[in-house]
């Protein structure tokens, strides 16, 4: 591979990279406001210079050159931290902030604001502009953001992601000169599913998240990695929170699923995760018709005892999983089914996915448009890889569930807005829930286990492209429920088939050394970005 | 003694003569095209217009066979060559003659030029305040066409060519080469990052030559009379007569035609009739409002590219501004910078913030605000826009700025609080 030099240490690029795309790459900061890895490049902030001092044929260029523009060359030679870039920074910060508010104590992107960071790190700190500054003003634009534009820098970035990624061209540059600004034609309000991505992509405070503004401050966040669970695509997202609560979904980087994009409908998914009204909290068992709060040991015992009593075996047993169970889980409903109470299958809900939204033009890169499928469970392409039952119209189900099982064990909500196989499956004698927030199924349970909810547990999601991709545990769980992982094993152990696994990650390897999808894959191996089923 | 020359405005000169088809083909007209069209092939003439090491007129002074040369053949799309009639830069107004009293001169030389780089379609991008001049052209492209020296088969061979005229909305930028290219297509007239160039990618992603009226006018003499008849005007490098657009405080403003190299200072004293009224002369600005001043006693350069590269300005688009002894610098430096502000298309941070910054600044020394400490803010400010930005519209803002309040503090003194 070719190789540049930064500051005398080597750099290697791809043939046509510039020269801020590989620094950043091999993590190495050049502050930036403009350039965006997912956008055209443009150079307009100025603030990623440096100092070519060798094209890689001896010769220099005179002038400070932005990195974002620059194509590295074999052998090139590029000084980023002379006084002669340190005094470039300073000057195109000095201009970038002559204009700008300094609004930070009641800005939101305050903590995770470009131009604040790298003024600090890059500026000089004083300032001798000593005229009005410019006034915009406050502009509704979209569904989802608002624009202060009195913070904006002209990064323009705006305007090329409409431009170029969702190619709506909500965004323009109107005026020129200082007068320069971003905006939307007229009072056009920006009514697409991916404006997240403009607060997001935005470096400064000016394109800000509606329902995230003045909630809280950002470096107060905790942040965890975890997946999207609003549709099959399985976007890379960090839940981030704050004493127990989450406050937004951000977008995080995978190359392979869903670059550095995500969609709005996503975005707002996390409102369930702070809902304590509907949240199951403890187990509960159906007492002369009325549900009543039990401990976990009596939860356990009255259903080993019921289960006794009934005796039901082979397609006696009804067990149905919702596609929101993680592979972990669904591993174990199987076994739990099938090895603990002898069910031949396991059912559960199949949709089809496809894109849900179809890009507005035919001549652009439709990639962000493929994001949103209209199969709104996360794991659907998992459950198909455990090998169990789907149903597409739910009509091999419901011709099990009249043939009147005796035992019926739900895992999670599936089918909730489906009255019929609830009212089919309220017929069995025994029917079990495992679910995390009260529903129609919990209306018809005689056993209510609560487990926890995405973003309180570990597990893994198959994706539409059968990309296996790993959640992790964030917020406190609910007290008094138990990790569905746990539960699973726990009833599996109380039916006499105890099982050596304790947590998810074991659960995950355990299952990828039997025979089916999964084998020889590893937790470890999954790591952030997650990896491909083997044989796909 | 300076003396005009007549090779560009030979036919001008004539108060009778109309500039109609028929004028320029009696005055000797598209005798170089024809010989170009019926005996030469395009990389003949591109040989020649590299032997006539002719310069570029338009401001940077690029020899234009070079530019030509650096045009990828066999890329499978068209090539373009695009006048750039827009000729914004404050001062300059010789391209605006050529095409309302010669068109057919500049013309011939399109069609020359579009011919040597293989183009079949050419714009002339004219600034939509030209009316005039937009008339005119359209006029004159009606007369080719009707005459078989456009269109398809041009003077009976198999070269085919069409010219449109576009007018552009007045915007200063748009005299930037890319920037221009970016208005032709229909978008924000904003300069683009380069590379690429646009003789590699230009207008429409194609390759593109984008050359200045004038340029193309010079054209029909090289072929004419030869490469060497070109050079033995001029000085070395700076070959052949040059249309200087002189203005301001002299007797008789206008253009004049003259040999490159003349001194500067006796231009002004023997073409224009000296500074007008008696008075002594203060500066000169030798290149339109974004070359760097010079005071009096640097007015003795030789009027020509390198020369003037040396003495720390540029000839750029041979506008010759003239102060007199009773000019307030501090106005000029008012009048610039708020032109320049005016028209900053705004994309780079230097150029977009600080031209709003220094009219300020200007603005407090007009209203006798200034001090020492806010002259050095002037010059700090200037001095950061030179270099920082993507298009030459930062230097052609700092530059003159610094040199402003450089040469002419005593003026700037003048305005303290």
């Amino acid at each position: 591979m070719p190789t540049f030099y930064l500051d005398n240490e080597p750099i290697e690029f791809e043939p046509g990279e510039n020269v801020l795309a590989a620094a950043l790459r091999h993590h190495r900061e050049i502050p930036h406001y403009c350039y965006h890895p997912g956008l055209q490049v443009t150079a307009q902030c100025r603030m990623c210079l440096v100092d070519v001092v060798d094209m890689g044929n001896g010769r220099g260029m005179p002038k400070l050159q932005t990195s974002c523009s620059t194509a590295a060359a074999e052998g090139m030679k590029v000084d980023s931290q002379s006084e002669k870039v340190k005094h470039g920074q300073i000057l195109v910060n000095e201009f970038l902030l002559i204009n700008h508010p300094l609004d930070c104590p009641i800005c939101d992107q305050a903590g995770e604001c470009d131009l604040q960071d790298f003024s600090f790190k890059y500026g000089s700190g004083q300032s001798e502009m000593e005229y009005e500054k410019r006034v915009y003003g406050l502009r509704d634009v979209g569904t989802f953001i608002v624009l202060e534009r009195n913070r904006c820098i002209h990064c323009s970035r705006c305007e090329r992601f409409t431009r170029d990624v969702t190619g709506t061209h909500d965004f323009g540059m109107f005026l020129r000169t200082h007068e320069l600004t971003f905006d939307t034609f007229e009072d056009h309000q920006i009514t697409d599913k991916f404006q997240g991505n403009l607060a997001d992509i935005c470096p400064v405070g000016c394109i800000m998240n509606r329902d995230w503004r003045f909630k809280k401050r950002a470096w107060k966040l905790n942040k965890t990695e975890s997946i999207c669970p609003s549709c099959s695509t399985g976007c890379n997202i960090t839940v981030e929170h704050h004493k127990n609560r989450v406050f937004r979904l951000k977008p995080r980087e995978n190359q392979e699923v869903n670059r550095w994009w995500m969609c709005d409908e996503g975005r707002i998914g996390f409102k369930q995760l702070n809902d304590r009204v509907t949240r199951l909290a403890e187990p509960q068992a159906r007492v002369k018709g009325q549900l009543r709060s039990v401990v976990w040991e009596t939860a356990y015992e009255a259903i080993v005892t019921r289960l006794k009593e009934i005796g039901a075996t082979g397609a006696q047993a009804f067990g149905i999983i919702d596609t929101h169970a993680t592979n972990e889980e669904m591993h174990l409903f199987k076994k739990l089914m099938q090895e603990g109470l002898g069910a031949e299958t396991v059912y559960f809900p199949l949709r089809r996915g496809e894109q849900q939204v179809q890009p507005p033009r035919e001549d652009m890169d439709p990639f962000i448009y493929t994001l949103i499928q209209t199969d709104k469970s996360p794991n659907t392409r998992g459950a198909l890889a455990q090998g169990l039952t789907g149903d597409e119209d739910d009509k091999r189900l419901l011709a099990a569930l009249q043939a009147e099982p005796k035992v019926a064990v739900i895992c999670g909500a599936p089918l909730e807005d489906n009255a019929a196989v609830c009212k089919a499956a309220a017929k069995a004698e025994l029917v079990i829930q495992l679910g995390t927030f009260r529903g129609p199924w919990t209306e018809v349970a005689d056993v209510v286990l609560p487990g926890y909810t995405y973003a309180e547990k570990q597990g893994s999601f198959t994706n539409k492209a059968d990309r296996v991709q790993r959640i992790n545990a964030g917020i406190r769980p609910a007290e008094g429920a138990r990790d569905q992982v746990r539960i699973l094993q726990e009833l599996l152990a109380a039916l006499g088939k105890p099982q050596k696994t304790v947590d998810a990650p074991d659960v995950f390897d355990a299952m990828a050394s039997e025979q089916g999808a999964f084998k020889g894959m590893s937790w470890d191996k999954l790591g952030s970005l997650g990896g491909v089923l083997p044989g796909k | 003694m300076v003396e005009e020359k007549q090779i560009l405005t030979k036919n001008m000169r004539d108060s009778k003569y109309s500039g109609d088809l028929k004028a320029y083909k009696n005055a000797g007209g598209f005798n170089a095209l024809d010989t170009v069209i019926r005996k030469m092939k395009p990389e003949q003439v591109l040989e020649l217009v590299k032997a006539s090491d002719l310069r570029g007129r338009g401001g940077a002074g690029f020899p234009t066979g070079v530019k030509w040369s650096f045009m990828p053949k066999d890329t499978g799309k068209p090539s373009y060559l695009i006048c750039n009639a827009d000729e914004s830069e404050p001062g300059t107004f010789k391209d605006h003659l050529i095409m309302m009293r010669d068109p057919h001169l500049f013309l011939e030389g399109m069609i020359i030029g579009c011919y040597t780089i293989d183009c079949n379609t050419g714009y002339i991008y004219i600034r939509g305040e030209s009316q005039t001049a937009i008339a005119i052209m359209e006029k004159a492209i009606g007369e080719l066409y009707k005459d078989k020296l456009l269109g398809q088969n041009v003077m009976g061979s198999k070269y085919s060519l069409d010219l449109y005229v576009h007018p552009g909305a007045g915007a200063y930028i748009c005299g930037e080469e890319t920037a221009l290219l970016d208005s032709l297509e229909g978008k924000r007239g904003q300069p683009r990052i380069k590379p690429p160039f646009p003789a590699v990618s230009g207008y429409n992603s194609c390759p593109t030559s984008v050359n200045n009226v004038e340029t193309l006018a010079c054209l029909p003499y090289i072929i004419n009379e030869g490469p060497e008849a070109w050079k033995a005007m001029g000085t070395p490098n700076n070959s052949g007569t040059h249309m200087v657009c002189i203005s301001g405080h002299v007797e008789k403003p206008g253009v004049y035609e003259v040999e490159m190299g003349v001194s500067l200072l006796e231009m002004i004293n023997d073409l224009a009739g000296g500074v007008r009224n008696g008075k002594k002369l203060k500066a000169v600005i030798p290149g339109g409002a974004s070359a760097n001043i010079l005071k009096a006693d640097e007015a003795d350069v030789p009027y020509e590219f390198d020369a003037l590269m040396k003495a720390g300005t540029m000839m750029g688009s041979a506008a010759v501004i003239v102060f007199d002894e009773d000019t307030d610098m501090v106005e000029v430096a008012s009048r610039t910078i708020r032109f320049f502000n005016h028209e900053s298309c705004g994309q780079c941070t230097p150029c977009r913030e600080g031209t709003f910054w220094l009219k300020n600044m200007i603005r407090d020394f007009l209203d006798n605000a200034g001090d020492e400490a806010k002259m050095q803010r002037v010059e700090r400010v200037s001095a950061n826009l030179i270099g920082t930005t993507i298009c030459p519209f930062g230097d052609a803002t700092g530059g003159p700025m610094g040199t402003f309040i450089g040469k002419f503090p005593e003026d700037f003194r003048k305005h303290f609080a």
